[in-house]
Protein backbone atom coordinates (compact mmCIF):
# COMPACT_ATOMS: atom_id res chain seq x y z
CA UNK A 1 0.00 0.00 0.00
CA UNK A 2 0.97 3.75 -0.76
CA UNK A 3 2.47 5.03 2.61
CA UNK A 4 2.63 8.80 3.48
CA UNK A 5 4.04 10.52 6.53
CA UNK A 6 2.13 12.13 8.78
CA UNK A 7 3.68 15.01 10.66
CA UNK A 8 2.38 13.57 13.71
CA UNK A 9 2.16 9.91 13.56
CA UNK A 10 4.91 9.23 11.02
CA UNK A 11 4.66 6.91 8.21
CA UNK A 12 0.86 5.44 7.92
CA UNK A 13 -0.74 3.43 5.05
CA UNK A 14 -2.68 6.03 2.78
CA UNK A 15 -6.12 4.71 3.92
CA UNK A 16 -5.69 6.54 7.02
CA UNK A 17 -5.39 9.40 5.37
CA UNK A 18 -8.30 11.90 3.95
CA UNK A 19 -7.93 14.77 1.34
CA UNK A 20 -8.67 18.13 1.97
CA UNK A 21 -8.61 20.25 -1.07
CA UNK A 22 -5.96 22.81 -1.93
CA UNK A 23 -4.16 25.54 0.15
CA UNK A 24 -5.00 29.10 -0.80
CA UNK A 25 -4.92 32.17 0.33
CA UNK A 26 -7.83 33.22 2.52
CA UNK A 27 -9.55 36.65 0.87
CA UNK A 28 -10.22 39.53 2.87
CA UNK A 29 -13.85 38.52 4.14
CA UNK A 30 -14.56 42.66 4.90
CA UNK A 31 -14.17 43.31 1.00
CA UNK A 32 -14.90 40.12 -0.30
CA UNK A 33 -18.37 39.47 -2.03
CA UNK A 34 -20.56 36.48 -1.90
CA UNK A 35 -19.38 35.05 -5.03
CA UNK A 36 -15.29 35.37 -4.39
CA UNK A 37 -16.08 33.86 -0.49
CA UNK A 38 -17.73 30.54 -2.30
CA UNK A 39 -15.21 30.51 -4.97
CA UNK A 40 -12.47 29.84 -2.28
CA UNK A 41 -14.61 27.77 -0.15
CA UNK A 42 -15.79 25.47 -3.17
CA UNK A 43 -13.52 25.66 -6.26
CA UNK A 44 -10.31 23.91 -6.85
CA UNK A 45 -7.77 25.48 -9.39
CA UNK A 46 -7.34 21.48 -10.02
CA UNK A 47 -3.47 22.10 -11.05
CA UNK A 48 -1.38 19.52 -12.87
CA UNK A 49 1.87 19.55 -11.20
CA UNK A 50 3.23 20.33 -8.10
CA UNK A 51 0.10 21.19 -5.85
CA UNK A 52 0.19 21.65 -1.24
CA UNK A 53 -2.76 20.34 -0.10
CA UNK A 54 -4.76 19.93 3.23
CA UNK A 55 -4.85 16.41 4.32
CA UNK A 56 -6.30 14.79 7.06
CA UNK A 57 -4.53 11.81 9.32
CA UNK A 58 -8.59 10.38 9.56
CA UNK A 59 -7.28 8.22 13.44
CA UNK A 60 -6.20 11.18 14.82
CA UNK A 61 -8.49 14.15 12.93
CA UNK A 62 -4.67 15.70 12.58
CA UNK A 63 -5.01 18.49 9.62
CA UNK A 64 -1.61 18.94 8.19
CA UNK A 65 0.01 19.92 4.78
CA UNK A 66 1.28 17.78 1.80
CA UNK A 67 3.08 18.98 -1.31
CA UNK A 68 2.79 16.31 -3.92
CA UNK A 69 3.38 15.86 -8.05
CA UNK A 70 0.08 15.21 -9.27
CA UNK A 71 1.43 14.16 -12.39
CA UNK A 72 4.08 11.24 -11.32
CA UNK A 73 1.90 10.79 -7.90
CA UNK A 74 4.41 11.62 -5.50
CA UNK A 75 4.30 13.26 -2.13
CA UNK A 76 7.33 15.33 -1.80
CA UNK A 77 7.15 16.55 1.53
CA UNK A 78 4.36 16.93 4.81
CA UNK A 79 4.64 19.35 7.36
CA UNK A 80 2.05 20.91 10.28
CA UNK A 81 0.19 23.37 9.39
CA UNK A 82 1.55 25.69 12.09
CA UNK A 83 4.49 26.29 9.57
CA UNK A 84 1.99 28.30 6.88
CA UNK A 85 -0.58 29.87 9.46
CA UNK A 86 1.64 31.35 12.17
CA UNK A 87 -0.08 34.12 13.32
CA UNK A 88 -3.63 34.44 14.39
CA UNK A 89 -6.33 36.10 12.04
CA UNK A 90 -8.63 38.82 13.59
CA UNK A 91 -11.85 39.17 12.10
CA UNK A 92 -13.10 42.95 12.10
CA UNK A 93 -16.78 42.80 12.61
CA UNK A 94 -18.40 44.35 10.04
CA UNK A 95 -20.34 47.36 9.84
CA UNK A 96 -24.13 46.38 10.51
CA UNK A 97 -25.68 47.13 7.11
CA UNK A 98 -29.07 48.92 6.39
CA UNK A 99 -30.21 51.71 8.31
CA UNK A 100 -30.78 52.22 11.89
CA UNK A 101 -28.09 51.93 14.91
CA UNK A 102 -27.04 48.84 16.66
CA UNK A 103 -28.50 49.13 20.35
CA UNK B 1 -14.58 -9.07 46.60
CA UNK B 2 -17.95 -10.21 46.37
CA UNK B 3 -19.81 -10.99 42.88
CA UNK B 4 -22.18 -9.08 42.01
CA UNK B 5 -24.85 -8.45 39.35
CA UNK B 6 -23.77 -6.10 37.07
CA UNK B 7 -27.24 -4.68 36.73
CA UNK B 8 -26.91 -3.14 40.19
CA UNK B 9 -24.97 -0.35 39.00
CA UNK B 10 -25.64 2.42 36.98
CA UNK B 11 -22.15 2.36 35.83
CA UNK B 12 -21.16 -0.56 33.64
CA UNK B 13 -19.43 -1.37 30.31
CA UNK B 14 -21.52 -0.80 27.05
CA UNK B 15 -20.47 -4.49 26.38
CA UNK B 16 -21.36 -5.82 29.95
CA UNK B 17 -23.86 -8.07 28.07
CA UNK B 18 -21.09 -9.62 25.99
CA UNK B 19 -19.25 -10.29 29.69
CA UNK B 20 -22.45 -12.09 30.87
CA UNK B 21 -22.04 -14.06 28.15
CA UNK B 22 -18.89 -14.87 28.41
CA UNK B 23 -19.27 -15.97 31.93
CA UNK B 24 -17.64 -13.15 34.06
CA UNK B 25 -18.07 -12.40 37.11
CA UNK B 26 -18.88 -8.72 38.28
CA UNK B 27 -17.47 -6.76 41.37
CA UNK B 28 -17.36 -3.09 41.97
CA UNK B 29 -14.86 -0.69 40.97
CA UNK B 30 -15.16 3.07 42.04
CA UNK B 31 -19.09 2.55 41.61
CA UNK B 32 -18.77 0.50 38.53
CA UNK B 33 -19.49 -2.78 37.83
CA UNK B 34 -15.82 -4.36 36.16
CA UNK B 35 -15.71 -8.11 35.35
CA UNK B 36 -13.13 -9.67 37.50
CA UNK B 37 -12.65 -12.96 36.30
CA UNK B 38 -14.22 -15.16 34.04
CA UNK B 39 -14.76 -18.14 35.76
CA UNK B 40 -11.49 -20.05 35.34
CA UNK B 41 -9.06 -20.29 38.44
CA UNK B 42 -6.52 -17.51 39.46
CA UNK B 43 -3.27 -19.83 37.64
CA UNK B 44 -5.53 -20.60 34.30
CA UNK B 45 -6.50 -16.81 33.48
CA UNK B 46 -2.84 -15.87 34.34
CA UNK B 47 -1.37 -18.33 32.36
CA UNK B 48 -4.16 -16.96 29.53
CA UNK B 49 -3.06 -12.97 30.55
CA UNK B 50 0.91 -14.25 29.68
CA UNK B 51 -0.04 -15.83 26.33
CA UNK B 52 -3.20 -14.34 24.94
CA UNK B 53 -6.31 -12.66 26.79
CA UNK B 54 -8.90 -9.42 25.81
CA UNK B 55 -10.04 -7.67 28.73
CA UNK B 56 -12.72 -4.50 28.86
CA UNK B 57 -11.78 -1.76 31.27
CA UNK B 58 -14.36 0.51 30.13
CA UNK B 59 -15.49 1.56 32.94
CA UNK B 60 -12.59 2.41 34.70
CA UNK B 61 -11.36 6.43 35.01
CA UNK B 62 -10.26 8.37 31.92
CA UNK B 63 -10.69 11.84 30.93
CA UNK B 64 -8.35 14.25 28.87
CA UNK B 65 -7.53 17.63 28.66
CA UNK B 66 -6.62 19.47 25.35
CA UNK B 67 -5.89 23.24 24.00
CA UNK B 68 -3.09 25.22 23.89
CA UNK B 69 -1.32 25.28 27.29
CA UNK B 70 -2.64 22.15 28.56
CA UNK B 71 0.83 19.76 29.19
CA UNK B 72 1.90 23.01 30.98
CA UNK B 73 -1.27 23.19 33.09
CA UNK B 74 -1.20 19.75 33.85
CA UNK B 75 2.76 20.18 34.95
CA UNK B 76 1.82 22.77 37.18
CA UNK B 77 -0.70 20.12 38.36
CA UNK B 78 2.06 17.90 39.55
CA UNK B 79 2.05 15.72 36.72
CA UNK B 80 5.06 14.51 35.02
CA UNK B 81 5.11 15.15 30.96
CA UNK B 82 7.36 14.73 28.36
CA UNK B 83 8.04 16.52 25.03
CA UNK B 84 6.90 14.05 22.69
CA UNK B 85 3.70 13.58 21.39
CA UNK B 86 2.59 9.77 20.90
CA UNK B 87 4.69 8.70 24.24
CA UNK B 88 2.51 7.59 27.51
CA UNK B 89 4.07 9.21 30.15
CA UNK B 90 4.15 6.78 33.45
CA UNK B 91 2.87 9.29 36.90
CA UNK B 92 3.30 8.73 40.46
CA UNK B 93 -0.12 6.28 41.14
CA UNK B 94 0.50 4.38 38.27
CA UNK B 95 -1.56 6.25 36.13
CA UNK B 96 -0.62 7.28 32.30
CA UNK B 97 -0.62 10.82 30.71
CA UNK B 98 -0.59 10.07 27.11
CA UNK B 99 0.29 12.31 25.14
CA UNK B 100 -1.57 12.09 21.68
CA UNK B 101 -0.63 15.16 20.18
CA UNK B 102 1.30 18.46 21.36
CA UNK B 103 -1.66 19.61 23.38
CA UNK B 104 -3.68 16.84 23.93
CA UNK B 105 -3.62 14.72 26.97
CA UNK B 106 -5.45 11.48 27.29
CA UNK B 107 -5.03 10.08 30.89
CA UNK B 108 -5.64 6.49 31.95
CA UNK B 109 -5.93 5.90 35.29
CA UNK B 110 -4.19 2.65 37.04
CA UNK B 111 -5.60 -0.70 37.01
CA UNK B 112 -6.46 0.05 40.83
CA UNK B 113 -9.29 2.86 39.01
CA UNK B 114 -9.70 4.54 42.00
CA UNK B 115 -9.74 7.85 40.02
CA UNK B 116 -8.72 10.10 42.81
CA UNK B 117 -5.76 11.84 40.22
CA UNK B 118 -9.03 12.78 37.46
CA UNK B 119 -10.85 13.77 40.47
CA UNK B 120 -8.59 15.93 41.36
CA UNK B 121 -8.11 17.57 37.77
CA UNK B 122 -11.50 18.01 37.16
CA UNK B 123 -12.29 20.21 40.74
CA UNK B 124 -8.82 21.83 39.92
CA UNK B 125 -9.65 23.43 36.73
CA UNK B 126 -11.56 26.70 36.01
CA UNK B 127 -11.93 29.07 33.91
CA UNK B 128 -10.26 32.67 34.91
CA UNK B 129 -12.47 35.01 35.42
CA UNK B 130 -11.97 37.59 32.94
CA UNK B 131 -10.02 38.15 30.18
CA UNK B 132 -7.50 37.74 28.83
CA UNK B 133 -7.75 34.27 30.00
CA UNK B 134 -4.21 32.19 30.30
CA UNK B 135 -3.64 29.46 27.91
CA UNK B 136 -4.16 26.53 30.31
CA UNK B 137 -6.30 24.12 27.98
CA UNK B 138 -9.73 22.02 29.14
CA UNK B 139 -11.19 18.98 30.38
CA UNK B 140 -12.24 17.08 27.15
CA UNK B 141 -14.87 14.19 28.68
CA UNK B 142 -13.29 10.90 27.76
CA UNK B 143 -14.75 8.49 30.07
CA UNK B 144 -18.19 7.73 27.95
CA UNK B 145 -16.31 8.48 24.47
CA UNK B 146 -13.48 6.13 24.41
CA UNK B 147 -14.14 1.95 25.16
CA UNK B 148 -10.93 0.98 26.38
CA UNK B 149 -9.53 -2.68 26.06
CA UNK B 150 -6.35 -4.53 27.46
CA UNK B 151 -4.94 -6.81 24.91
CA UNK B 152 -2.22 -8.60 26.89
CA UNK B 153 0.39 -11.52 25.96
CA UNK B 154 2.72 -12.97 24.24
CA UNK B 155 1.03 -13.08 21.46
CA UNK B 156 -0.50 -9.68 21.00
CA UNK B 157 2.14 -7.88 18.40
CA UNK B 158 1.14 -10.55 16.07
CA UNK B 159 -2.33 -11.02 16.32
CA UNK B 160 -2.47 -7.14 15.59
CA UNK B 161 -0.14 -7.12 12.72
CA UNK B 162 -3.54 -8.88 11.51
CA UNK B 163 -5.93 -6.35 11.80
CA UNK B 164 -3.43 -2.80 11.96
CA UNK B 165 -0.92 -1.24 9.69
CA UNK B 166 1.97 -0.39 12.38
CA UNK B 167 4.41 -2.59 13.36
CA UNK B 168 3.81 -3.27 16.93
CA UNK B 169 6.18 -5.91 17.73
CA UNK B 170 8.28 -5.13 20.97
CA UNK B 171 11.49 -4.74 19.46
CA UNK B 172 9.88 -2.29 17.24
CA UNK B 173 7.30 -0.37 19.40
CA UNK B 174 8.85 0.49 22.69
CA UNK B 175 7.17 0.46 26.22
CA UNK B 176 4.78 3.39 26.69
CA UNK B 177 5.28 4.19 22.82
CA UNK B 178 1.57 5.38 21.03
CA UNK B 179 -0.14 4.56 17.67
CA UNK B 180 -2.73 6.14 16.65
CA UNK B 181 -3.91 4.27 13.69
CA UNK B 182 -6.69 2.38 12.32
CA UNK B 183 -7.80 -1.20 13.66
CA UNK B 184 -10.29 -3.35 12.51
CA UNK B 185 -11.18 -0.50 10.18
CA UNK B 186 -11.72 1.93 13.27
CA UNK B 187 -9.82 4.69 14.45
CA UNK B 188 -7.79 3.79 17.45
CA UNK B 189 -5.07 4.65 20.01
CA UNK B 190 -3.11 1.37 20.78
CA UNK B 191 -1.08 2.45 24.04
CA UNK B 192 1.82 -0.25 24.96
CA UNK B 193 2.18 -0.74 28.78
CA UNK B 194 3.44 -3.79 29.69
CA UNK B 195 3.31 -5.21 32.99
CA UNK B 196 6.17 -5.17 34.45
CA UNK B 197 7.04 -7.92 36.84
CA UNK B 198 10.16 -7.69 40.04
CA UNK B 199 12.27 -10.42 38.18
CA UNK B 200 12.48 -11.57 34.78
CA UNK B 201 10.84 -10.25 31.64
CA UNK B 202 7.67 -7.98 31.83
CA UNK B 203 4.49 -9.12 30.40
CA UNK B 204 3.53 -7.39 26.89
CA UNK B 205 -0.13 -5.19 27.19
CA UNK B 206 -1.44 -3.04 25.17
CA UNK B 207 -4.31 -0.62 25.53
CA UNK B 208 -6.84 -0.12 22.84
CA UNK B 209 -9.31 2.62 23.04
CA UNK B 210 -12.01 3.48 20.40
CA UNK B 211 -15.00 5.03 19.63
CA UNK B 212 -17.54 3.85 22.67
CA UNK B 213 -20.33 3.24 20.26
CA UNK B 214 -18.84 0.80 18.14
CA UNK B 215 -17.16 -1.11 21.71
CA UNK B 216 -19.06 -4.32 20.74
CA UNK B 217 -17.75 -4.74 17.53
CA UNK B 218 -14.27 -4.55 18.14
CA UNK B 219 -14.75 -6.77 20.88
CA UNK B 220 -16.03 -9.41 18.51
CA UNK B 221 -13.24 -8.51 16.19
CA UNK B 222 -10.44 -8.66 18.34
CA UNK B 223 -11.90 -12.34 19.71
CA UNK B 224 -12.49 -13.25 16.17
CA UNK B 225 -8.96 -12.12 15.39
CA UNK B 226 -7.24 -13.99 18.43
CA UNK B 227 -9.15 -17.04 17.70
CA UNK B 228 -6.19 -18.55 15.97
CA UNK B 229 -3.95 -17.99 19.10
CA UNK B 230 -6.12 -19.41 21.87
CA UNK B 231 -7.40 -15.58 23.08
CA UNK B 232 -9.41 -15.46 26.43
CA UNK B 233 -11.20 -12.77 27.80
CA UNK B 234 -9.56 -12.22 31.41
CA UNK B 235 -10.76 -9.99 33.90
CA UNK B 236 -9.13 -7.08 36.10
CA UNK B 237 -8.25 -9.40 38.92
CA UNK B 238 -5.78 -11.35 36.10
CA UNK B 239 -4.19 -8.16 34.74
CA UNK B 240 -3.54 -6.83 38.33
CA UNK B 241 -1.97 -10.20 39.23
CA UNK B 242 0.15 -10.13 36.12
CA UNK B 243 2.09 -7.06 37.93
CA UNK B 244 3.53 -8.98 40.25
Amino acid sequence: MKVMNCPLNGPRNISEFAWGGEVKPMPDPATMGDKEWAAWLFLEANEAGLVREWWCHVPTSYWFIAERNNITDEIIKTYPATELFNTRVEFAAKAPSGSGEKK
Amino acid sequence: MNAINPTSLKRRSFIYRELVKLGAAFGEVNGAAVALNFGATREAELASARRLALADLSVLPHAGFKGRGTAEWLTAQGLSIGPDSNIAYGQAGGELAARLAPAEIFLLDSLAGSGALMQRLNSAWKWAEAAPRPQQGYPLPRQDSHGWFMLAGEFAPEMFSKMCGVDLRRDRFADGQIAQTSVAKMGAIIIRADRKVKYGRAHAAYHVLADIASAEYLWSCLLDAGEEFGIKPVGLTALRDLEQ
